[in-house]
């Protein structure tokens, strides 16, 4: 009895690994490659959208692909991963978050003739002192505060007044959603003569779906904020199941959340994947931008909202695609006046930005 | 007022599943196994219930489908359950061992079998469950507000849970030789109480509670589930300490807890305390501060089962 329980549990263990193994024998390496960061390759959000870039790039061109998980969140952990992944044969390996800095700034030296493309960061020591890109790395970053600013000037056009933001971690790309969300909503307050604007502003310190970010989403909507920008991930989720609790409204972030939740309204989103894909395709048409940074932004269409699904009451395409010119054209000084993050000469908090109908309340 | 209707309410979130998945671990500990399996039960309890709302939403909603995931819950987490009661009380393995290694299997098999049957790992439903307002109920003035708005029947079901665990631990003949086997086995089995068969029982019940606990936890706080319950099992565990293994102190540090935890959290968005002007790091630390405290002046007289964790050997007696 004992040996066929024994048995029986084998068989359904080694079902799926049966199917999984028959996947990965097509192929005896593989050439592109991906390090995920924290979180998973199914999160529906920053890991994925890359991860979606790079298959379908692969898929159109017939290429083998492969994703690594690491170990763990350090330094030491990611380079064993690229180690990994050229032992598999990787010849171009992506890696986003800028936790993979000095990960990167060592493997630059350490594989020569691999290639890396880096989201969201520049490959540096580890401790911020030297900053250094070898030719066999492209480095990219988005301008989150455009599509933060976009996201924040909807939702004031739409006719709200009281607003949230929900960051996850104060990384430097959320930061830069939330400046952003807070200008945007200041530049369309000024455009429409509103006398007030109130705006909670917070950041979790977890990118989860906890019932405490349930809770404070909550009391938020309770007290009165129609719609909170909620970028940090899984955030989103505990501020959705908030905001359908409480008749409120939720702005998600980096891909077009908007089948997650019915009180999703719109998302501020950086279009991962076609930046991915459009790297790799430069790789593999020879010339990759190996030792350039660049910074993604309107005019290469890398941020935006997704109006096609959007639910807004008023704010229409047509009011969508004259805001977006004004970013691509920088009209009046619309987008080099929008304010990035500390780092990028920025205040520390954002009730120091210098907006005056927007009243910004720090929730630490 | 509608500020303290609202913590009620958003306290309930946070107490009940604590509740439900403390008094779990009380049936376990009270028949001398120590369950720290109770974080990867609520996985396992979640997941599979998640699983069949996800599964049937298209065909009914509301209610029936809930009652439906609280029997999936509950009937999941006892099987898995079983695997820390095989371990403890028939291979006399190490409780704490056998715990830890269900709470780090769950989270990869609610991974793996997500992944493996829909692709991604996130498995995602829609609430239909929240009730605005209780029928009659929902209107008395003060506590209509307070009890029976915006709620969900797991709330009540959690409050029937506790009022039956208390009945069964004290009133019941099933209650006296589930405590007398993790006070003293020895005793137990030398009036004719089958230690094993009690202990399994213990842990059943607890792996069908964390279960139900875990679904409890997941429904009001999100909109997907995506294998992992934010420690809430720990925390039990802590009210479960807390409580002194006494239904009615748990059924208060549950609510202590929860009530806490909503303050810390939810005080930027309530008037009147912000209005306290108490600086904002106050509010962050009210909930340690609070049961270090309480801590402090309760341990005294712990009141752990004194054969807990002991795997029970007839030949000691």
């Amino acid at each position: 009895m004992k040996k066929l329980g024994f048995i029986v549990l084998l068989i359904i263990i080694m079902i799926p690994s049966v199917f999984a193994t028959a996947e990965r024998e097509a192929a005896s390496g593989y050439e592109v490659a991906m390090i995920t960061d924290i979180g998973d390759i199914d999160d529906k959000s920053f890991n994925q959208g890359t991860w979606e870039g790079v298959e379908k790039f692969a898929m159109d061109n017939d290429l083998t692909h492969k994703y690594y998980k690491p170990t763990e969140k350090t330094t030491d952990a990611y380079v064993a991963a690229i180690d990994l992944a050229i032992q598999g044969g990787a010849k171009i390996i992506v890696t986003p978050g800028f936790l993979f800095e000095p990960a990167i700034f060592r493997a630059q030296d350490l594989y020569p003739d691999t290639s890396f493309i880096l989201i969201d960061g520049f490959p540096q020591d580890g401790t911020y002192t030297e900053f250094r890109i070898e030719s066999n790395v492209y480095s990219i970053f988005y301008a989150e505060q455009e599509s933060g600013f976009l996201a924040g000037y909807a939702a004031v056009k739409d006719g709200y007044t009281k607003l949230g933001f929900m960051g996850g971690m104060a990384v430097p790309a959320v930061v830069r959603f939330g400046y952003g969300f807070v200008q945007g909503a200041e530049y369309a307050a000024q455009e429409m003569g509103i006398d007030a604007v109130i705006l909670k502003y917070t950041y979790t310190g977890n990118f989860d779906a906890t019932p405490e970010n349930q809770a404070l989403a909550a009391s938020w909507f309770g007290g009165g904020t129609e719609v909170i920008f909620a970028a940090g991930g899984k955030v989103g989720n505990s501020v959705m199941a908030a905001a359908e609790a409480n008749n409120g409204k939720v702005i998600g972030v980096d891909v077009d959340q908007s089948a997650e939740s019915t009180s999703v309204i719109s998302s501020a989103m950086k279009q991962l994947g076609i930046s991915v894909y459009l790297g790799l395709e430069e790789y593999y048409a020879g010339n990759f931008k190996g030792g350039v940074s660049e910074v993604l932004d309107v005019t290469v269409d890398a941020v935006g909202l997704p109006m096609g699904n959007s639910k807004f009451n008023s704010f229409s395409q047509a009011d969508y695609d004259e805001i977006f010119n004004m970013l691509v054209n920088d009209t009046a000084g619309v987008k080099s006046g929008i304010i990035g993050d500390g780092g990028m000469g920025g205040p520390d908090s954002a009730e120091a930005l210098p907006v005056e109908i927007v009243s910004v309340t720090v929730v630490q | 007022m509608s500020s303290i209707f609202f913590l009620i309410q958003q306290t309930m979130f946070f107490s009940i599943p604590l509740l439900v998945v403390a008094l779990g671990g009380m049936f376990s500990e009270r028949s001398g196994i120590v369950n720290i399996a109770l974080e990867g039960i609520m996985i396992m309890g979640a997941f599979a219930s998640i699983f069949v709302i996800n599964g049937l939403q298209d065909f009914i909603q509301g209610q029936g489908l809930l009652l439906i995931a609280i029997l999936v819950a509950l009937a999941s987490g006892m099987v898995f359950s079983l695997l820390h009661a095989y371990a403890s009380v028939n291979m006399r393995a190490n409780q704490v061992i056998s715990g830890t290694a269900l709470n780090m299997f769950a989270p990869a098999f609610a991974t793996f079998i997500a992944r493996t049957v829909q692709g991604v790992k996130e498995i995602g439903f829609t609430n239909t469950f929240r009730i605005e307002s209780v029928p009659m109920l929902g209107k008395i003035p003060l506590l209509g507000p307070m009890f029976f708005q915006n709620t969900y029947i797991t709330t009540f079901i959690g409050i029937i849970i506790l009022v039956a665990a208390w009945f069964t631990l004290f009133k019941t003949r099933f209650g006296l030789r589930l405590r007398s086997c993790g006070e003293n086995p020895q005793a137990a089995d030398s009036v004719g109480i089958n230690v094993s068969k009690i202990r399994y029982a213990g842990v059943l019940i607890s792996g069908a509670l964390a279960g139900l606990g875990g679904l409890i936890f997941v429904v009001p706080t999100s909109t997907s589930f995506n294998a992992t319950v934010s420690g809430y099992g720990f925390l039990a565990l802590a009210v479960l300490i807390f409580g002194q293994w006494n239904p009615k102190r748990i059924f208060l540090s549950a609510f202590f807890f929860g009530l806490m935890k909503t303050i810390s959290a939810t005080y930027s968005g309530i008037p009147f305390l912000q209005d306290l002007s108490i600086s904002k790091d106050i509010y962050k630390m009210i909930p340690y501060i609070a049961t270090l405290i309480v801590l402090a002046i309760s341990s005294r007289n712990s009141q752990a089962p004194k054969a807990v964790g002991v795997p029970y050997d007839k030949g000691t007696r």
